[in-house]
């Protein structure tokens, strides 16, 4: 097993610096295939977000089926806008955070998200042709009924097998199939828009009277366009209410701002602590200051995987969390000069050192990891995506601090250019490990 | 050997010293209506900000507060700030644009077929602010005040919205002040986060610290470890908001909603280095067994103090630096740890320590009690 490590610690290496550098390094599990990116989140590079809470009539906690509709609806929305990656997630049981990441107009955006959409059956009048696919209605047509009268239950997609043309099957409530009946009979040849919020979502011609409220769309659809068409038909309005908590814009060249000032920040932070470093442990230092490159490799090649949104927040807590990472290196490296003045060779007081710290390390990242786990469990976005930077950063340090620090040190004491008192920060008379000769008497040793 | 624990009235003395202040004004904070105590942002309160750059030059914030106020925005505050373009306005007002929920989900003009014709249930009856609808007819929705026009789009910029209140107080400053030609933030937080924000936060920090107790409790199994810990969490949290409490009151310092993110990485982060004296401690009594419980305690915190302060050391350095360079948006909460972390530090070596001793001592006096008085009953 301890053959093995030295391998591990390289394969590992070598593939976060593949994922970090390479642009379309694949995401395996991820449905649609998707390469590692990295995101970040709107205050670092711009666009609107807001936050949106369901509720039922009666104040009951919305069905969860129900958030998961709603959830489907916005996204289908806001995709069918245009906007790039967008993100829509259910929060607790009854919020729904939407974020837009370089969008810019506020207006159309909300009155996707937060309408609960009308989906009316509107008559084209005789001799005029309908709008087409996605374009405005004239307001000013009445509409023959609303699509609450529409049984959602009795919409589905089908098949016509004699003109080999993919339809779309609606069932109507009484009073909607009453009206539809009426006007169909006396209206064959004519065209009647399915309108969604003032925009068209289908101008079918009425080619018979339909009389009992169950009816057929027929058309050269794409299996797409189908099924937009019966999520439209089934969900045009959303099965709940929704009410705006919160709403926000960040402007691009802000968040642009914002980065930059983070990773320099991060940059000047992560410096101070290698010079630290390097001036109070020497050698070992150097080994820390590698492992602190090494660990960074690996959190950023994380982020990009999973992929973790970074927020000002979350680069704040991965820059605190290089802080953290280097403590458990100065633990097992006081452990270390202890073991050395109480008189142990060098490279027993290092398997020491690490031994003997490794209680105090391991209780250390585990309280980090309780609370930083609470926030991630009961936090609202924003706390979440810093949450979880501090998690994986927790527990990819506690790798680095272990197999890499150990790893090289054990390798680097075995040189006999390393054993000398100066490089540990120690007095000669404090420093037992000679000679490399003495590999022999520290193997008796070691028994 | 250098005697820290016996001083441990000092240090003691000293933390109620840094602590009670802080207490009186967070205590202040709901009684004071705001005049003293924590200062909270609008993720807390609600309300709108926006923050805008006049093409014309930047008006004097008393001339902005003024038309907000002829707005109905009295409960505003008008500061300066620096932005992508120069000198920024940032306009703090009470909560307007959010979305209200249309009352039940999907109303419809019920159907009557005959009458639905005449009654012309306009597409845009909803009441939402839709922009879809042609500019000429839009009569349920708010006198969509066409806003002055400004012929500057903003190329990376985002728009305040046109129609509703908000459109109304954009038109408003621009129709006093000139056209707004660039908008770095915008931002909206209604009343209903706000409520569950401060549950969620003492929510949190509860269910941390007992967190951190049970850890702790198991990990070293006593008790008496694990409430020692507690309690230097806790010193450290009441000078962290103590701290925000008293820069509230006279610098108007507001605390948002990451402030609470500071407070439980505080929580989980300052009890390291009382786990490293307390595995010290534990290894130690089993070396010198037989030797005063305060003086193995000494011994251990001695014997760590330096890895102590150098663990704390590094996370200063980055948040330090994370302080000077990182920027103005997330000070508060870099500040917050800052002060957690020392805090943290100080309360581990002489607080937490030091009260395991007298915990400890006032359990052997009592058991030596119920000895002698077993030998006298014989």
């Amino acid at each position: 097993m301890r053959r093995l490590i030295p391998f591990l610690i390289v394969a590992v290496g070598l593939l976060a610096l593949a994922v970090d550098v390479l642009p379309e390094f694949p995401r395996p599990g991820a449905d649609p295939p998707a390469f590692a990116e990295t995101r970040l989140g709107l205050d670092l590079q711009g666009g609107l977000g807001g936050e949106y809470q369901a509720f039922t009539a009666d104040g009951s906690t919305p069905a969860k089926g129900d958030m998961e509709t709603i959830r489907t609806i916005i996204e289908n929305r806001v995709n069918a806008s245009g906007v790039a990656e967008p993100v829509v997630q259910t929060l607790g049981s009854d919020r729904i955070v939407v974020e837009l990441p370089g969008a810019t107009d506020q207006q159309e955006i909300r009155r996707l998200i937060g309408s609960t959409g009308r989906l009316d059956f509107v008559p084209i009048p005789t001799g005029t042709t309908p709008p087409g696919q996605d374009q405005p209605i004239d307001p000013t047509l009445p509409a023959l009924f609303a699509g609450s009268e529409i049984d959602p239950g009795g919409v589905s997609p089908g098949f016509d097998q004699q003109t080999g043309q993919r339809t779309v099957n609606f069932k109507l409530k009484s009073d909607g199939a009453k009206a539809f009946a009426d006007y169909s009979r006396a209206n064959v040849g004519q065209y009647f828009a399915i309108v969604l919020d003032g925009t068209v979502v289908s101008a079918p011609v009425i080619r018979e009277p339909i009389l009992d409220g169950n009816g057929q769309i027929s058309g050269d659809f794409t299996t797409a366009e189908q099924r937009t068409l019966v999520t439209t038909l089934k969900y045009g309005a959303l099965p709940l209410a929704l009410r705006e908590l919160t709403f926000k814009s960040i402007n691009a060249t802000l968040g642009a701002e914002f980065l930059a000032a983070s990773i320099l920040a991060g940059l000047i932070g992560i410096g101070l602590v290698f010079l630290f470093m390097l001036l109070h442990y020497r050698l070992p230092g150097v080994v820390a200051c590698f492992a602190l490159v090494y660990y960074a490799v690996v959190v950023y090649a994380v982020f990009r995987f999973v992929p973790v949104t970074l927020t000002l927040a979350g680069v704040a807590g991965f820059v605190l969390s290089v802080g953290m990472a280097v403590d458990a290196n100065i633990l097992i490296f006081e452990r270390t000069k202890e073991e050395l003045r109480a008189g142990k060779t060098i490279t027993t007081a290092i398997e020491a050192g690490f031994n003997r710290a490794w209680n105090s390390i391991l209780d250390s990242n585990v309280s980090s990891l309780i609370t930083a786990g609470i926030l991630y469990y009961f936090g609202s976005s924003t706390i979440r995506g810093f949450a979880l930077v501090l998690i994986i950063g927790v527990l990819v340090s506690m790798f680095t601090a272990i197999t890499v620090s150990r790893s090289i040190l054990r390798w680097v004491v075995r040189r006999p250019w390393a054993r000398r008192a100066g490089l540990y920060g120690m007095r000669e008379e404090e420093f037992t490990a000679t000679a490399p000769r003495s590999r022999a008497r520290e193997a008796g040793a070691r028994v | 050997m250098f005697d820290l624990i016996g001083k441990r009235r000092w240090f003691f003395l000293f933390s109620g010293l840094i602590t009670i202040p802080g207490l009186i004004f967070i205590i202040l904070t709901p009684f004071s209506g705001g005049k003293a105590g924590l200062s909270f942002s609008i993720d807390y309160t609600g309300g709108t900000i926006w923050e805008v750059h006049f093409r014309d030059g930047t008006p004097d914030p008393t001339a902005v507060l003024a038309v907000l106020a002829d707005q109905d925005l009295k409960e505003s505050a008008v500061v300066l700030t620096e932005g992508p373009k120069g000198e920024y306005v940032r306009l703090t007002m009470p909560p307007i644009g959010l979305i209200e929920a249309q009352a039940t989900p999907t109303p419809g003009p019920t159907l009557s077929p005959g009458a639905s014709v005449s009654a012309s249930p306009s597409v845009d009856a909803s009441g939402s602010p839709s922009a879809s609808a042609s500019p000429a007819t839009s009569p349920g929705a708010a006198p969509s005040a066409s806003p002055s026009p400004s012929p500057t789009p903003a190329s990376a910029g985002i728009e305040l919205p046109t129609t509703g209140k908000p459109g109304e107080v954009a038109a408003a400053l621009e129709a006093a002040f000139g056209p707004i030609d660039d908008v770095s933030q915008a931002t909206a937080v209604g009343p209903v986060v706000s409520r569950d924000l401060i549950n969620q936060a003492l929510l949190l920090i509860l269910a941390g610290s007992a967190g951190i107790l049970a850890w702790i409790t198991v990990r070293f199994h006593d008790l008496r470890m694990g409430v020692a810990a507690l309690v230097a969490l806790l010193h450290d949290i009441i000078v962290v908001v103590g701290v925000f409490a008293i820069l509230g009151t006279f610098f108007g310092v507001q605390i948002d909603a990451l402030f609470v993110t500071a407070m439980l990485t505080i929580i989980g982060f300052s009890v390291h280095d009382t786990i490293v004296v307390f595995d010290r401690v534990r290894e130690n009594r089993f070396r010198h067994a037989g030797e005063p419980f305060s003086a193995i305690v000494n011994h251990s915190l001695l014997q760590t103090l330096g890895r102590s302060i150098n663990t704390s050391m590094t996370v200063v350095l980055t948040l330090t630096a994370l302080l000077l360079f990182g920027g103005e948006a997330i000070r508060v909460f870099v500040l917050a740890l800052l002060i957690g972390i020392v805090s943290g530090t100080y309360s581990s070596i002489f607080n937490a320590s030091p009260l395991l001793v007298v915990w400890h001592e006032r359990d052997e006096r009592r058991r030596q009690a119920q000895l002698t008085a077993a030998r006298a009953v014989r």
